[in-house]
């Protein structure tokens, strides 16, 4: 296995996701989990976090970003984070090996003294989500804020959590079901 | 860039195309910023002989030092120029998210002046700076040059304010547009763009806007965002919106009311406008501009009538004021109104006004060019919008020159004996020819609001709390427990405020003026700072002095204290009176419509009344004028409050012009 980027770090990338290393929870690493329905577009993720890890309000240098689509009256608002890939593009193409995985929050995080700013990461990343920052022109992503991510506390609405990897499937079964609920129930759903 | 500010002011002369940039720090400390710089300037380039419509018109677009930050309501853009509409100061504010990349470009403020040979649109982009040809882009309404300008730029980032048709044809009501629904709606904004031949400004910034001590100002910004999510009010505003209070306001009598409305004694004849059953169907989820966590705007897809948004008082116009009852031609008209670029509350009023001609055989269809204007008519309604916007017919033009030249166009085609011998301007609801809100002047506080309103309305002078003790009895979803506590904490507020004991009682005129003095204080303070007015006691929402005060000295470097900011806030508004009473306004122009005096609320839970008379109004305003240091005989700034203010040129000017009361002859030293 060797070269292979994700498991060069402390060779044992899989136990980062058993309970045993997530601390006494019992849980697994959270993870950044959107919900788009409920972004209402207000961007306060992006200033947030600019303001936190680069000590300005600026949108472009946030590692989080709210793509808003506009069609006749039809808004959209889609907030973009980094998924902390398991098998993480932007970690494995990296050829000066300056991403790797934090070990207590599971997010790829970048060693700016390795970095070549090269953009690779920003190329193979589907999402987008890595940037060459234009100040400092090194690679720039989220990295958890350390495990107490800023932007989701100034998500209003939840469309940003930070919830265990093992629970998050099952939130969004349940707020996908709610409906479901009230309809099966008919007059008798008071109080879902 | 510094501290908070992008620094410069971009200086355009649209005749010649000169670009020159301003600091923007000779205005800063004074006037903070937003509608606060934009005043300043107003008054050292605009004045009574200035045409509104003409190229020595000059509009200003100001963002203020808290736009773009991490500050709640981050997003204001505060519009001003003289007004064709009042020939005063026209002022407008948009949300959305125009402002923060304005500032993030390196800019504060935008000064068009001149006019451009043809259509154009400006681009910025940091510190490039072009005119475009926009002649194949006018027309299009503004949700098409949105999307044209984006495409061409090839920039989905780009940020766009723009005119619709209404502007381009310097329909006097129209709007500057941004997003959807994001509008700087009152006062003729976009009629002042089009004349100068400017369909757009389109910008993007990539620069950031910097703080003095980042860990202060992000702690200074948590306390401010804390204080809206744990006020009373937020939870509701944050997932109803305003439907369920301007529902209230309608059963309250206190919406959409005039003499026009007199004659509708059943609220709701067909059971159809009930808005927060229109939320429910057909809402799909809130947005809003940046920064904001209260997010105040509905979505709605509409099966057969497409997507948009609604907020505030765009339920109560299109349906009371003009007796329409059906909720999906509101809807339809509100998404007309913001295709075509045009200010849905003076359309609103505007067609209540001929309505209400028409109901009472004062004008027929020849003088309207065949629409019938029946109350509540799909056709008529339709009809005079279009008109009013496309100015394609003798009718259309004469609405879309506003009231005044409406009624001299009826006046002078119909006999005076139909008029039963006065002009038919006495039926039109206007402040200065300011088509008036739905909000109802026979309220003592809000008679004031709109008498002293800054641009001739009444919205940053109004007293929300008296709005809210009217409003809180018949509140939808609530316990009767909570609506006496609602009205109890009313009158305990206006009570803290003026040591008056029946300050928050409705009827009363205690305390009313000092109420709308200290509003005004405030609201002016989030107009300055580039925020949003709706965070602050405006709407319950409780942002203070303290929370604006600590932001900016963090994000600046400097103390700013609560005290700059009220003063600031205060001199502004002495500087925008200065102006209007150079412009001409005095005393007798802050008044309401005289039909309104003495007349009660017409129907609902307050019916039979409030009402306010002539008396009872003008003792309002000898109150309020003696606590804003204005003087009780002309209105007019006194030359000790100019002072006071470090205004000695503006009392120098206006004692050139002769009309600087309390003025012994001394020399300003200029």
């Amino acid at each position: 296995m060797v070269g292979d980027p994700f498991t060069r770090d402390d060779g044992n990338g899989m136990k980062l996701t058993d309970s045993a290393s997530a601390g006494t929870s019992g849980r697994a690493p959270s993870v950044l989990h959107v919900d788009a329905e409920k972004c209402t577009g207000c961007r306060n993720c992006e200033i947030a976090c600019s303001l936190a890890n680069r000590s300005e309000c600026n949108p472009v240098r946030a590692r989080v970003y709210v793509v808003r689509n506009q069609k006749d009256g039809h808004i959209s608002t889609v907030p973009v984070v980094c998924r902390q890939c398991r098998d993480a593009l932007c970690m494995k193409m990296c050829p000066a090996k300056a991403l790797r995985r934090d070990t207590t929050t599971a997010a790829v995080i970048v060693d700016a003294d390795r970095c070549l700013g090269c953009r690779t990461c920003v190329e193979v990343c589907p999402f987008g989500a890595p940037a060459v920052d234009y100040r400092t022109g090194k690679a720039d992503k989220c990295d958890l804020c350390n495990g107490d991510p800023t932007c989701v506390k100034f998500c209003s609405q939840g469309a940003l959590s930070f919830v265990s990897a093992e629970d998050e499937s099952f939130q969004r079964k349940r707020a996908m079901v709610s409906g479901y609920v009230e309809y099966l129930a008919g007059d008798a759903a008071v109080g879902i | 860039m510094s501290q908070l500010y992008g620094g410069k002011i971009l200086w355009i002369d649209l005749s010649s195309g000169a670009v020159i940039t301003k600091d923007t720090s000779g205005y800063a400390r004074n006037y903070i910023g937003g509608r606060g710089i934009n005043a300043r300037i107003m008054y050292e380039n605009v004045g009574p002989q200035t045409d509104a419509l003409g190229p020595q018109n000059i509009i200003a677009f100001g963002t203020g030092p808290l736009s773009g930050t991490l500050f709640p309501g981050c997003s204001r853009t505060d519009v001003m120029c003289k007004s064709p509409v009042t020939n005063l100061i026209a002022n407008a504010n948009v949300g959305g998210d125009w402002a923060a990349e304005l500032k993030y470009a390196g800019f504060d403020h935008v000064v068009l002046t001149g006019r451009a040979e043809h259509p154009v649109y400006l681009s910025v982009r940091n510190d490039i700076v072009e005119l475009k040809d926009a002649r194949h882009l006018w027309g299009g309404t503004t949700w098409d040059t949105q999307r044209t300008i984006k495409a061409e730029l090839s920039d989905p980032e780009v940020k766009v304010l723009c005119i619709g048709p209404a502007g381009e044809n310097m329909s006097t009501f129209a709007t500057v547009h941004s997003n959807v629904g994001n509008s700087a709606s009152r006062t003729g904004v976009g009629a002042v763009l089009g004349s100068k031949n400017v369909k757009a400004l389109a910008v993007r910034g990539t620069g950031g806007v910097a703080v003095a001590d980042p860990d202060a100002f992000f702690e200074a910004c948590v306390a401010a965002h804390d204080t809206i999510k744990g006020a009373d009010y937020y939870e509701e505003l944050a997932t109803l919106g305003v439907v369920q209070a301007e529902y209230a306001y309608v059963l309250s009598g206190i919406e959409a009311g005039s003499d026009a409305h007199d004659g509708v004694r059943d609220l709701d004849p067909q059971g159809t406008t009930d808005y927060p059953a229109f939320w429910k169907e057909y809402g799909h989820k809130r947005t809003g501009c940046m920064g904001c966590p209260v997010h105040c705007m509905e979505n709605y897809d509409v099966p057969g009538h497409g997507s948009a948004v609604m907020s505030c008082e765009l339920y109560t116009q299109l349906t009371w004021e003009v007796r329409n009852f059906d909720m999906h031609l509101l809807y339809d008209l509100v998404k007309q109104c913001m295709l075509m670029g045009i200010d849905n509350t003076s359309t609103a009023t505007m067609i209540q006004f001929v309505m209400q001609l028409y109901d009472l055989g004062i004008i027929d269809e020849s003088l309207t060019d065949g629409i019938r204007m029946e109350w509540g008519s799909k056709e008529a309604i339709h009809g005079a919008l279009n008109a009013m916007v496309l100015r394609n017919t003798e009718f259309g033009d004469v609405l879309a020159q506003g009231m005044k030249a409406t009624a001299e166009y009826f006046d002078s085609r119909v006999p005076s004996e139909r008029r039963g011998g006065t002009s038919t301007y006495e039926h039109a609801m206007q402040v200065n020819n300011n088509p008036m809100y739905g909000i109802n002047p026979r309220m003592n506080a809000m008679a004031l609001g709109y008498a002293i309103g800054r641009r001739s309305d009444c919205i940053t002078d109004l007293d929300t709390n008296q709005f809210d003790t009217i409003t809180a009895p018949i509140y939808p979803g609530w316990t009767e427990e909570h609506r006496l506590a609602e009205v109890e904490y009313n009158y305990q507020t206006a009570r803290d405020l003026t040591g008056l004991q029946n300050a928050g009682d409705p009827e009363s005129l205690e305390g009313k003026a000092q109420i709308v003095h200290d509003m005004g204080i405030h609201t002016g303070l989030s107009d300055m700072a580039g925020t949003c007015k709706w965070h602050t006691k405006w709407l319950f929402l409780d942002l203070r002095p303290e929370h604006y005060a600590k932001a900016l000295t963090a994000g600046l470097g400097r103390e700013v204290s609560e005290d700059d900011l009220l003063r600031a806030s205060l001199r502004m508004r002495h500087v925008e009176r200065a102006l209007e009473c150079k412009m001409g306004r005095r005393r007798e122009n802050d008044t309401i419509p005289a039909k309104e005096f003495g007349k009660p609320v017409s129907r609902g839970l307050w019916k039979g009344k409030l009402g306010v008379t002539r008396e009872q109004l003008e003792g309002m305003k000898d109150e309020y004028y003696t606590l804003r240091g204005w003087d009780l005989e002309t209105g007019v700034p006194t030359a000790a409050t100019l002072h006071e203010f470090g205004l000695d040129d503006i009392a120098s000017d206006l004692a050139e012009r002769g009309i600087l009361p309390g003025w012994t002859g001394e020399d300003f030293g200029r």
